[in-house]
């Protein structure tokens, strides 16, 4: 990254900051603004549901990145825990009648060592062949336990409903839209903090080092075992942060919200946004989300021609979706933050820029 | 005794095409490096090809055939648009262009033949069973394990044999030394791809005849991961060997632990059968991470 023209550092600490130009300030001051304040006043409810499936990807996403971009650790069972995380924190307002902030760090204690178990054979075995350990996790979690153990639990059959009242932080009663929105903007915003200050301290730098080369780094004096290990516990934990959040958008929640193909939409996701960095989570999110909801409309015109079309729509997504990733990976390798980042620079360095 | 028997040739049967679709897919792995995740789509397409034609009025060996020639086309046709221009980058980069072309494909047959189950009508194979004793097997099983077995020969004696099976065998054994003695390693991953196209819409074909035409027969296509996994990626015999444990296993699985009751509580609810492979295969990895066969990888830095 370079600095805007005409702009030194002459202390350690300018160098560390997060925000180093003024010209930073205002912009995330302006984008905060933005979140908690221009957003919500469209009083727009379809604008509002769309930045709450976004949400709801970056934050599922973001255990995704740090696995795959960060730790190279590539994963395709996410959505087994974001599963566990939501089946956790429904259980525990349900049948223990816990608050739901409880919850949610009850739901990301459960995910994260559910994700650390099935991180283990990580120590044996790695590439091609931790990806299919990864994908066990995935059907053993969702297909076999949840389904098959867990929604049993109650006697409420499939579906864990949750009734009006329950989702609620306090006095705060989280039931429409907006409020979910809030309670989704505070979320990923902390959760990102957490994620890009994690990469500023030696756990991080242990991770990048895994990733680039795990056996020099284990010469290098990192514990590769006990690092990978975090990473799944980490990326646990954000995924059952993701599964807890995902509740209160329907206060509802199946098996069938955390299939296979979820899994491995996360992954699409991160590819498009950018392996190994924090804003390709957040720009595959919305990537994926919003050229998704396009695409809805553009079909508007052609319904008299194929009348299914918006019927199927869930299949022509799909056909998008691969396509997006299989093209994106052809001729964009490095993603959409890349792209971001050269923009940047651009503009940093005009007029020199060379 | 007679229900083990009856779960050992069922899952001898189902096995036999598992071990034809993951022939295909360790033929990708050995001659060009992929690992494709793609291949439960490959039979979802060949099942509904083949059902398509069928449903047009062609005989089914013949609708068989041009399963054949479509899976032929495509796959040449995925390998040249999708893979050629990553050849050389990444390992994950290119699993993950199989992931993409994986909801590429299902998207596809799923906004072409939409999601109902859809039946081989009329039968292909008569519904009356053949019993050998006590022992109870659909016709439909015993003529999918003779294809899947003839399709089988056919394969390896095109390896062993052929000028072209021999060029593959070359290249996935040193691919810089088959380049230079004038192998076309184009080619050879174009050749790869349509084999695997094949041998997985036959496939499909077969598990459509039996369980019906649907998204599970994509599915069903996805348990060839665990079976090339046990018999260790690069390992033609292991493939074979691993569809068939994979198989029997499952239908052992299916037969007795699901509803398996102890001392009046049910332990097992159901749904083994699904994810029983995939158990297997993670508690394997933990013993032997090469597989069966596998060559075992040395890495250096």
């Amino acid at each position: 990254m370079h600095l805007p023209c005409g702009t030194y550092h002459d202390r350690y600490g300018q160098d560390h900051a997060w925000w180093q130009t003024r010209f930073v300030w205002v912009r995330m001051i302006a984008l905060f603004l933005l979140l908690y304040v221009g957003l919500p006043a469209t009083g727009n409810f379809y604008l509002i549901s769309v930045a709450n499936i976004i949400g709801y990807t970056i934050l599922s996403a973001m255990g995704v990145q740090l696995l795959i971009g960060f730790a190279g650790q590539v994963t395709l069972g996410h959505a087994a825990f974001v599963a566990v995380g939501a089946y956790a924190s429904a259980i525990a307002m349900l049948q223990f009648h816990l608050p739901y902030l409880v919850s949610i760090a009850l739901a990301a204690l459960v995910a994260g060592l559910w994700s650390v178990l099935f991180g283990l054979p990580s120590a044996r075995v790695k590439g091609f062949y931790l990806i299919m350990t990864t994908m066990a996790a995935q059907f053993i979690t969702v297909d076999f336990i949840i389904t098959q153990y867990v929604s049993q639990i109650g006697g409420r059959g499939h579906y864990f409903s949750l009734p009006p009242g329950t989702i609620a932080l306090g006095p705060w009663v989280i039931d429409n839209d907006i409020e979910v929105y809030y309670l989704m903007v505070t979320l990923v915003i902390l959760c990102l903090i957490f994620m890009a200050n994690l990469m500023r301290t030696r756990v991080g730098r242990a991770w990048i080092a895994i990733r680039d080369n795990d056996i020099a780094a284990e010469v290098m004096g990192v514990n590769v075992f006990r690092y990978k290990l975090l990473a799944f516990l980490v990326a646990g934990v954000l995924g059952g942060i993701a599964g807890a959040f995902w509740i209160s958008t329907l206060a509802f929640v199946s098996p069938e919200h955390f299939q296979w193909g979820w899994s491995l939409w996360l992954v699409g996701v991160i590819l498009i946004g950018g392996v190994g960095s924090n804003y390709g989570t957040v720009f595959g999110s919305m990537f994926m989300v919003l050229v998704l909801e396009a695409l809805k409309f553009a079909l508007i015109p052609l319904t008299p021609v194929f009348p299914h079309l918006l019927e199927k729509f869930l299949y022509v997504k799909e056909a998008a979706f691969g396509l997006a990733i299989v093209l994106f990976l052809i001729y964009e390798p490095n993603g959409l933050a890349y792209r971001w980042w050269q923009i940047k620079n651009y503009i940093h360095l005009w007029p020199f820029s060379y | 005794m007679e229900l083990f028997t009856q779960l050992l040739i069922t899952g001898i049967t189902v096995g036999s095409i598992y071990s034809l679709v993951a022939l295909g897919w360790t033929l990708i792995y050995k001659c060009s490096g992929v690992l494709n995740l793609a291949m439960g789509e490959l039979t979802l397409i060949g099942a509904y090809v083949c059902l398509m034609f069928y449903q047009w009025g062609l005989p089914f060996p013949l609708a068989v055939f041009g399963t054949l020639l479509v899976g032929l086309a495509l796959g040449l046709l995925t390998e040249r648009l999708f893979l050629r221009p990553l050849i050389g980058e990444p390992v994950l980069t290119v699993i993950m262009v199989t992931v993409g072309l994986s909801f590429f494909f299902r998207g596809l047959v799923e906004l072409v033949w939409g999601t109902d189950t859809m039946v081989f009508a009329p039968p292909i194979f008569p519904p009356e069973p053949i019993k050998l004793g006590t022992i109870v097997i659909g016709q439909a099983y015993v003529w999918s394990f003779v294809a899947a077995l003839a399709l089988l020969v056919i394969f390896v004696a095109f390896f062993r044999y052929t000028r072209w099976g021999l060029s593959m065998q070359a290249t996935a054994d040193d691919e810089m030394a088959s380049l230079s003695l004038g192998v076309s390693a184009d080619f050879v991953y174009a050749l790869a791809w349509a084999i695997a196209f094949m041998s997985a819409g036959v496939g499909g074909t077969l598990l459509g005849n039996i369980n019906g035409v649907n998204i599970s027969v994509g599915y069903l296509g996805l348990l060839v991961l665990p079976a090339v996994v046990l018999g260790g990626l690069n390992s033609v015999p292991g493939a074979i060997a691993g569809g068939l444990i994979i198989g029997v296993l499952q239908n052992l699985a299916g037969g007795y632990l699901d509803g398996l009751t102890i001392a009046g509580l049910k332990i097992i609810p159901g749904g083994v059968k699904d994810i029983f492979p995939f158990a297997i295969m993670t508690v394997f990895l933990l013993f032997k991470p090469y597989g069966l066969f596998g060559w075992i990888r040395i890495e250096r830095v």
